[in-house]
């Protein structure tokens, strides 16, 4: 019995009363936003979102956004953090948006804060807005401004669905980081204009090391994302001409939907020092669009398949370029070097090396399907 | 005396148990700091060079049936000399738990308790410590077979990292030169340290001799296995160049996931490792306490425990800041290489030389 008793002292061990954190005493925030000020400063920009009791069928969410601007990017929160009436609490952040300016100087710099806090949300997305971080977040939608959604969920919700139809590329602010310091690869983030009451993501921000230096934009980030080796997601589609020849407009055009995608990078090195890639897709697909009607003959499906083939490979020839252009080598060309030709990866000059390397693209498009019709 | 006695099983789970502990979360840096890329190459040779110092332990401990370190010691070294390395055993004992401490409590108090004052961190450890060594070794050896399964949880975290792995990040492989690699597993052998508790814990183990050291080598096989895997997948999650700045890669790694039940699955993994610490503590501490007895000529180790937690806490108290843990990291390190790693095999050897066994172990 004695030794019953010697138990209850340790109860007051199970307590833990410094490091309580209660909800009512934080205020979450769901969408941080850095941009640059003029001279330099940082401006972070905060949604926070506040339950409300309903009104009969009014809204039970509003969307608070907070900014501040200080040196740096703590430096700002803190003074978020004063204007706000509890204590800032980021561990349940779903999004980080950076301007466009902003993301063209540093973004490793901003994001520093979030690597370094234990309680922060690294599984976080991660985009870039065209003009200010601040406009989008404070700005206000159609679907947080009717239900019960807060930006930050709104903005997450947007980019996921854009991950799915494979317009963008699945980043999240833990996994950038890798490729941000691999001298070998590059990345690229989801790209989003701002429109009156939506958020559209219009493809992706290709950065190369921790500044962003352009983008892919439109139906092309799709065979972008399909260059970069993404296998299948929900719904990788996209719509092309493949002719232009008939009557009606519409006919000119087919969409496919992506049902498996193959990606084939061969980096080769020459006994004279030459570099030369070999990049190609094998793509398996269903035609889900195809207005002219008469996918019944092989002669027919071998004929889009071809067409399709051809255009294709001229596009990725263009996105090629067009990051040989920027010096972003998001197919991680040089981490292949490194990891197979360390030796010569190690005498070599990436920096200016890359741009000049041959890397020849081929697209092979094999029709699958055709939906219930032919 | 038969309360005592440990099978077979046990005993593994002992050994895997105290292998396990602290060392886990920073390992990949700490090898990666000398070793690069190939630090995985390093844990695996310490892997080897560690079941040398297995066999020592165990022709030792077989040549003085039933009786642990702190017996033989004298026999082997003579009384006066005996006496001197029981203390330095006791002492090195003892500040391996504080190091396990002091360690515990850096991750702890940087992980998850931020405003916890750290002599509570420290003294909760070390008093159920203290509490846990008065029972038998039985006893111990059945909690440590019952928290084994827990382990597997650990292993299923880090599997699910796969779903983001960059393998090419571990190639070339065996750039840095054989000299560095091996250089470094002078690191991994830290890491692996625990198997030492053995001179202790063989004693107590019954049945076949042969089978001990089966046992022994398996369980340090095990941890080398695991430690393996968890090294290379951090390898290949982290790039090279990241890794430089992440002190602890497995909870970083594992506070990027999510699930749509557990958001930080970090803390989960931290509650769950705090049991292998405990359990690495428990063990060196046992020893330690073993050590006093011996040297004071006690009935038992009970009484010495409560006094032993609060030495342990005020001395692990004592490092506040990142660089003074590791340095005493560092000391430490050291100090259980030469003692734990290198000195059974001396021990062994001096043994062998003075014909010195306990005269009953051939019939045994």
């Amino acid at each position: 019995m004695k030794k019953r008793w010697c138990c209850l002292p340790a109860l007051f061990l199970l307590t833990g009363c410094w490091d309580t954190q209660a909800l009512h005493k934080t205020k979450l925030i769901t969408a941080g936003g850095f941009d640059y000020t003029k001279n330099g400063n940082v401006t972070i920009t905060a949604s926070i979102p506040q339950s409300i009791a309903p009104a009969a069928g009014g809204q039970t969410l509003i969307n608070q956004a907070y900014s501040a601007t200080g040196h740096t990017a703590r430096q700002s929160r803190v003074l978020l953090d004063r204007k706000v009436s509890e204590q800032l609490d980021v561990s349940k952040n779903q999004i980080i948006i950076f301007g466009e300016d902003s993301a063209k100087k540093d973004i490793y710099q901003l994001l520093d804060v979030f690597y370094r806090d234990p309680k922060s949300a690294l599984n976080a997305k991660i985009a870039v807005t065209k003009g200010s971080a601040k406009d989008v977040i404070s700005n206000k939608y159609m679907e947080t401004e009717s239900g019960s959604t807060g930006i930050g969920e709104y903005l997450r919700d947007v980019i996921k669905s854009s991950e799915e139809s494979a317009t963008v590329t699945k980043e999240t602010i833990q996994s950038v980081c890798p490729i941000m310091f691999d001298p070998g690869q590059d990345f690229t983030l989801p790209y989003i204009i701002p429109l009156k009451h939506t958020a559209k993501v219009d493809g992706v921000a290709v950065f190369h090391g921790e500044k962003m230096v352009g983008t892919i934009t439109g139906p092309t980030s799709v065979l972008y994302v399909m260059l970069t080796g993404q296998h299948y997601t929900k719904a990788m589609s996209t719509t092309r001409k493949i002719s232009s020849d008939k009557k009606v407009k519409l006919n000119n055009f087919t969409s496919f939907k992506v049902k498996k995608n193959k990606r084939i990078l061969d980096v080769t090195v020459s006994a004279t020092g030459q570099i030369s890639v070999d990049l190609q897709l094998k793509t398996r697909v269903i035609i889900i669009e195809y207005p002219h009607n008469n996918l019944n003959t092989s002669g027919e499906v071998e004929k889009v398949e071809k067409e399709l083939s051809a255009t294709l490979t001229k596009e990725s020839q263009k996105i090629v370029a067009k990051l040989q252009k920027m010096n972003a080598d998001t197919f991680g060309i040089g981490r292949e070097l490194m990891a197979f030709h360390y030796p010569f990866w190690k005498k070599l000059d990436w920096e200016k090396e890359y741009p000049k390397i041959p890397i020849h693209t081929k697209v092979d498009i094999t029709v699958i399907g055709h939906g219930i019709i032919e | 005396m038969n309360k005592h006695t440990i099978t077979h099983r046990q005993l593994f789970f002992l050994i895997l148990q105290t292998q396990i502990g602290v060392g886990i979360l920073s390992l990949p840096y700490s090898l990666f700091q000398k070793a690069k890329i190939d630090g995985w190459i390093s844990l695996f040779i310490a892997g080897v060079i560690i079941q040398f110092s297995l066999l020592a332990i165990w022709k030792l401990c077989d040549r003085f049936p039933q009786k642990t370190l702190f017996d033989f010691q004298p026999k082997i070294l003579g009384k006066n000399l005996g006496f001197i390395f029981n203390v330095i055993y006791t002492l090195h004992f003892l500040f391996i738990s504080v190091l396990i401490l002091i360690l515990y409590n850096s991750i702890v108090s940087k992980w998850i308790l931020f405003e916890t004052p750290s002599w509570v961190i420290i003294l909760i450890m070390a008093s159920t410590g203290a509490y846990f060594i008065t029972s038998s070794p039985r006893e111990m050896a059945r909690f440590y077979t019952i928290v084994t399964p827990l382990l597997l949880i650990l292993l299923g975290f880090i599997l699910y990292a796969y779903t983001g792995v960059h393998p090419l990040y571990i190639l070339p492989i065996g750039e840095m030169g054989m000299r560095t690699i091996l250089k470094s597993s002078q690191d991994a052998v830290v890491a692996l340290l625990g198997f030492d508790v053995a001179l202790v814990f063989l004693a107590y183990t019954e049945g076949e001799r042969s089978k001990k050291i089966k046992v022994i080598s398996y369980a340090s096989l095990c941890v080398t296995i695991l430690y393996g895997f968890v090294v290379l997948t951090t390898f290949i999650y982290f790039n090279p160049e990241e890794i430089k700045i992440v002190p602890e890669p497995v909870l970083y790694m594992l506070k990027a996931f999510s699930f749509s039940i557990i958001e930080r699955t970090d803390l989960i993994f931290l509650s769950i490792w705090m049991i292998s610490v405990a359990t690495s503590f428990i063990c060196y501490f046992f020893l330690a306490a073993k050590g006093v007895q011996k040297l004071f000529g006690l009935k038992n180790n009970k009484k010495s425990a409560p006094y032993l937690a609060i030495i342990c806490t005020l001395i692990a108290v004592i490092p506040n800041d990142k660089l003074e843990v590791a340095a005493w990291n560092k000391y430490i390190s050291f100090t259980s290489l030469l003692f734990s790693a290198l000195f059974p095999i001396l021990l062994l050897i001096i043994a062998v030389l003075r014909k010195k066994e306990d005269k009953g172990a051939a019939s045994s």
